[in-house]
């Protein structure tokens, strides 16, 4: 009778076990290209709960806007299948996207990738979070998926040698690298004497490679021009309070800050530097807290003065007439103007339907033949193209360096893509 | 002596049955978390279940058998069943080493002690190069037309079924360890010792020897878990491995089934992990948390109205019946 | 250092009044709140929509978000707390993990995951200065407000009548039935009471951190050391772990490095309780 009840909770664990299973589909293999296909189905994992949901739920709105003008027609639009609805090379068929969410953990990044590529998908975007861009870059290697990462940056995803992933933001190599440049245009222009730099980064990926980043690009080129290291902090990243942190930032007095931090620890920094009168000639932000559109609304004017780099920023509109239509259609589902991981993510989508319409095919191989070797118009991007180099980097930097002023985020380096001059050294707190 | 191992083999062999009749990816790979989360319960099991000394903290060994593996492979190309059996005997030292101080603590106050070492661990490892600290280790992944002796020696495959035998051959390990310690002197043992120290203590048994014992065993398998989840899922990082919520997680799906007995894990398990996905895979993707709300409110109903677990359910179930039939088979039956 | 100490100081006042709420729980229920975190979330939420939607400032908004975190409490008590309570202890959890997730991702649900900020209250962006010290306004306030409630509620708990109810069920319930006491009212009202703590520190919070669906999450995790270092039950304790694991989260950050900080804080709770396995004043 005891073994009856078991069978019984064995049957109860089976059904639950299948469950799940009638709401994926079986395995199926995209098909060739040429055939009568009318949707191509891609795939996209995002943050969709948890901390970074707010990002993530910007991402996906990006990445609709791309399905919306590739499906559509939008013959005034000068972007690349605009004009056509649907991708021409393949019947006019249209894209959808699925859109996945990992929670930010990688094991699931890696489940609904694999989930993802069962349901057919002919190419994988996303993750944000680098940590999930991995594993599930990983599954899409593993069955041959192209795999194009918008805004993750960390440099290790393109150092994995993987033959089906390319990603579209700078990674902090470059970042760093066009950081010094921007300190040293700061010693240039505007009278600043910058030479002590430290770093605040959060002990997590992110952080600890940019911090690696800048030690290399000290190492091998701007100790040698005047640079020199004081120090780093790292904190992590769910701290409660950075008295601490802000103490030995104040101690090490640097004149330039490096900072890769997250939304919330960043606005605790500026708080407490505001507090303790801690002001450096120039902070550098990394992509992350900084770009994120809050940061402007929760800080207000003790914002201003803070630079970074982003592949957006509202005062370039006038000058990209396709990004401000892409904006508008963005502002309408968000009720906010893009932000650079947002272009990133939106870039990725344009990246692989070009893709597949050039290759005319779903083939996965045919598809990394095409962006591997494409140069492809983006005229949203301020660098007006993307173009992978053989690792999968986007050799052209997507973003430049902007700075908060007057509480927006302005364009001001490089000088040809600048729209106004930057502010240096960061006036002292007293003084605003 | 492994107490009832027809009915033992009998919920293996269903198992293994299953994947040759469902196919679908996404099935195997809930099946794949779901044994080796099972595997998890029965290793915490031996330690809080049987000994009594509840663990917050499992994980710590979790991670330190997947990043033994992982270094092993990633740095010197060594394959990952002998990082495997290696990263069960660190984490059985560790584990030992480390709690040994802590067992004359009593209840909470060594439960967040547990928690503490795990975050004390973790915290080792993002600073620790060696193991690559916040980076994590990306798993080097071998080539598409490899071989399946070569995919078999690296453990790394393209199809899930073999994770699924993989993991269910660790799962029925470890539930026929748990089994056999349970019925054996030294479970009997941990037993009198979880029910009243000072009793055991007063007939000779020392309780510090055999609660070492139950969390050395403990660590080692939770630890070869942790290997095969890493070669599986093929990136590890501190953040992941070592949290405080996959450690909740073990406690809870083998509360869910019913602390203390060898079915409990996999019960709680096959409905916890097709529970979390999917209520991600149909609610999910909407930006809303939903389905982990809904998720979080399943958890609260099914403890609220069941709070003995499902072996709770099962045990409310055979009373009522033997009082039935009052006086007869009844009576004979032991607690499993 | 004088600036570290006392920003250690400051931190581990707000510390022991979250605190506070989860050992009175813990103490006198023996249940383990997993869903203290979220508590603290709602309160910190609930001064900023008064702050937000009614330009309240969150000091004027405190009362509130007591009012509503115990209410929070008491419903918790009734709908989940009550049918675990006699269950094996880790089902309690189990049921307040569920419910812990089910709130935030609800918070989220309906307030967006974006980190909202308050930072035009009455006491933001000022400090007071003694010396070489610098103290921010936000977090003088919050401490000074966790040490008059930390007291309003140990004077509650030793002074009122239902104060001494509250513990003569927690040292024995039956016994407590037999005297008369309605010991779920107890219970209800301990519940409560936690959440009113809680939901204090919350308000006193949102001034100087971030308002989010997660915030409550790290401050949980120090809590259950607090507590456990403090001893179950005993509000003194709190009230010096608190302080202990604040000085040692700013003091040792500062000189062994500030990713360490959190490590040390679990490494302090483990030498101390080797030491005294039942916390500095458990019993």
């Amino acid at each position: 009778m005891k073994s009856k009840l078991i069978l019984l909770l064995v049957i109860v664990m089976v059904a639950a076990t299948i469950l799940p299973g009638c709401a994926g589909t079986e395995t199926e293999e995209p098909s060739e290209g040429g055939e009568d296909i009318s949707e191509v189905e891609l795939g996209a994992v995002l943050p969709l709960s948890g901390g970074a949901a707010a990002t993530g739920v910007k991402l996906q709105a990006a990445m609709e806007v791309a399905q919306d003008i590739i499906n559509n027609e939008y013959p005034d639009l000068d972007i690349p299948l605009a004009a056509t609805a649907g991708l021409a090379n393949m019947n006019n068929a249209k894209i959808n996207i699925t859109f996945a969410d990992h929670q930010a953990n990688p094991e699931m990044a890696k489940s609904e990738a694999e989930r993802l590529i069962d349901q057919g998908v002919a190419a994988l975007a996303g993750c944000y979070h680098s940590s999930a861009t991995k594993p599930a870059s990983q599954a899409a290697e593993q069955y041959g998926v192209p795999f194009v990462a918008g805004s993750s940056s960390s440099a290790a995803l393109t150092e994995r040698g993987l033959n089906y992933f390319v990603r579209v933001a700078p990674n902090d190599d470059m970042e760093t690298g066009m950081f010094f440049e921007y300190l040293k245009y700061l010693n240039a222009n505007n009278g600043t004497d910058i030479s002590t730099v430290a770093v605040a980064y959060v002990d997590n990926e992110y952080g600890v490679h940019a911090h690696e980043m800048v030690e290399k690009w000290l190492e091998n080129q701007y100790a040698d021009e005047g640079f020199e290291y004081v120090g780093a902090v790292s904190y992590a990243g769910d701290v409660t309070n950075v008295d601490t942190e802000v103490q030995q930032i104040r101690d090490m007095d640097a004149d330039a800050l490096f900072h890769a931090s997250y939304i919330s620890d960043i606005t605790m920094f500026v708080n407490k530097y505001k507090e303790f009168g801690v002001a450096p000639q120039a902070v550098l932000n990394y992509c992350g807290g900084f770009q994120d559109t809050q940061f402007v609304v929760n800080l207000g004017e003790n914002g201003n003065y803070f630079a970074g780099g982003a592949a957006f920023s509202s005062d370039k509109l006038e000058d990209l007439p396709e990004l401000a239509v892409i904006n508008e259609m963005y502002k309408e589902k968000t009720d906010a103007d893009l932000d650079g991981p947002a272009l990133e993510e939106f870039a990725s989508i344009m990246v692989i339907a070009e893709a597949i319409n050039e290759a005319a095919s779903l083939d996965g191989d045919a598809i990394m033949e095409v962006i591997h070797s494409k140069e492809f118009n983006a005229p949203y991007f301020a660098t007006g193209a993307v173009k992978f180099d053989e690792s999968g980097q986007n050799e052209v930097p997507a973003s430049y360096v902007v700075q908060t002023l007057d509480e927006e985020y302005r364009a001001v380096y490089p000088e040809d893509i600048s729209t106004t001059e930057p502010v240096a050294p960061i006036p002292p707190w007293d003084e605003r | 002596m492994v107490k009832d191992k027809k009915k033992l083999l009998i919920i293996i062999l269903i198992i293994a049955v299953l994947p040759l009749v469902i196919k679908s990816r996404t099935v195997l790979n809930a099946l794949v978390l779901l044994l080796i989360y099972a595997t998890l319960g029965e290793a915490w099991n031996i330690i809080t279940g049987f000994a009594g000394q509840t663990s917050f903290g499992h994980a710590a060994f979790f991670g330190i058998g997947a990043y033994t593996s992982a270094i092993l492979f990633f740095r010197y190309a060594i394959s990952p069943w002998f990082g495997l059996i290696l990263g069960g005997i660190i984490a059985a030292l560790v584990a030992g080493i480390v709690s040994f101080p802590f067992f004359k603590i009593r209840g909470h106050y060594f439960a967040i002690a547990t928690l503490a070492i795990a975050e004390i661990v973790k915290q080792i490892f993002v600073s620790w190069d060696y193991v690559e600290g916040a980076t994590g280790v990306s798993i080097p992944i071998i080539p598409r037309d490899s071989s399946f002796f070569t995919r078999l020696i690296n453990l790394q495959f393209n199809e899930r079924l073999p994770w699924v035998y993989l993991t269910l051959i660790l799962f029925a390990l470890a539930i026929f360890a748990a089994s056999y310690l349970e019925n054996s002197k030294v479970g009997f043992y941990l037993k009198a010792i979880r029910e009243s120290p000072e009793a055991s203590e007063a007939i000779g048994i020392n309780p510090r020897k055999y609660k070492l014992i139950a969390m050395m065993t403990s660590a080692f398998i939770a630890a070869l878990a942790g290997s095969l989840y890493a070669q599986y899922i093929l990136y590890i990082d501190p953040f992941m491995m070592f949290s405080l919520d996959i450690s909740m997680k073990i406690v809870l799906l083998t509360v869910l089934g019913g602390i203390g007995s060898v079915y409990g894990p996999i019960i709680g398990a096959a409905i916890f992990i097709p529970l979390s996905e999917f209520t991600r895979i149909q609610l999910g993707g909407s930006g809303t948390g939903i389905d982990l709300m809904i998720y979080g409110l399943l958890i609260v109903v099914i403890t609220s109205y069941q709070p003995k677990g499902v072996i709770g359910i099962i045990e409310t179930v055979r009373n009522r019946r033997n009082k039935n039939n009052d006086g007869g088979e009844g009576k004979g039956e032991a607690a499993s | 250092m004088e600036q570290i100490i006392t920003n250690g100081l400051l931190m581990g006042f707000i510390y022991a009044l979250v605190a506070v709420g989860l050992t009175l729980v813990w103490g006198v229920m023996d249940v383990i709140n997993f869903a203290h975190g979220e508590f603290l979330m709602i309160g910190m939420y609930t001064a900023f929509w008064m702050y937000s939607l009614f330009s309240l400032d969150p000091l004027i908004g405190l009362p509130i978000s007591m009012i509503v975190v115990f209410l929070v409490g008491v419903f918790t008590y009734f709908a989940i707390i009550r049918r675990v309570i006699d269950a094996p202890g880790l089902t309690a959890l189990l049921a307040t993990f569920g419910f812990s997730m089910s709130l935030k991702n609800f918070a989220q649900f309906l307030w967006t995951p974006n980190y909202r900020y308050i930072n035009d209250a009455v006491v933001s962006g000022h400090s007071i200065k003694i010396g070489t010290i610098s103290i921010g306004t936000p977090q003088i306030v919050a401490s000074i407000g966790s040490i008059i409630l930390t007291i309003l509620v140990m004077l509650f708990m030793d002074k009122t009548r239902t104060g001494k109810a509250i513990q003569a069920t927690a040292l024995n319930k039956n016994t407590a039935l037999l005297m008369g006491i309605n010991t779920k009212k107890m219970y209800a009202i301990t519940f409560g009471l936690s959440g009113a703590c809680v939901g204090a520190a919350g308000a006193l919070m949102s001034t100087f951190f971030p308002i989010y669906p997660g915030s409550g999450a790290l401050y949980s995790v120090l809590a259950f050391v607090i507590v456990a270092l403090g001893g179950f039950g005993n509000i003194k304790g709190a009230m010096f772990a608190g302080l202990i694991i604040g000085l040692t989260e700013a003091v040792g950050g500062y000189l062994l490095g500030t990713q360490f900080k959190y490590a040390l804080v679990f490494l302090v709770y483990m030498i101390v309780i080797q030491v005294k396995p039942k916390g500095l004043f458990g019993w």
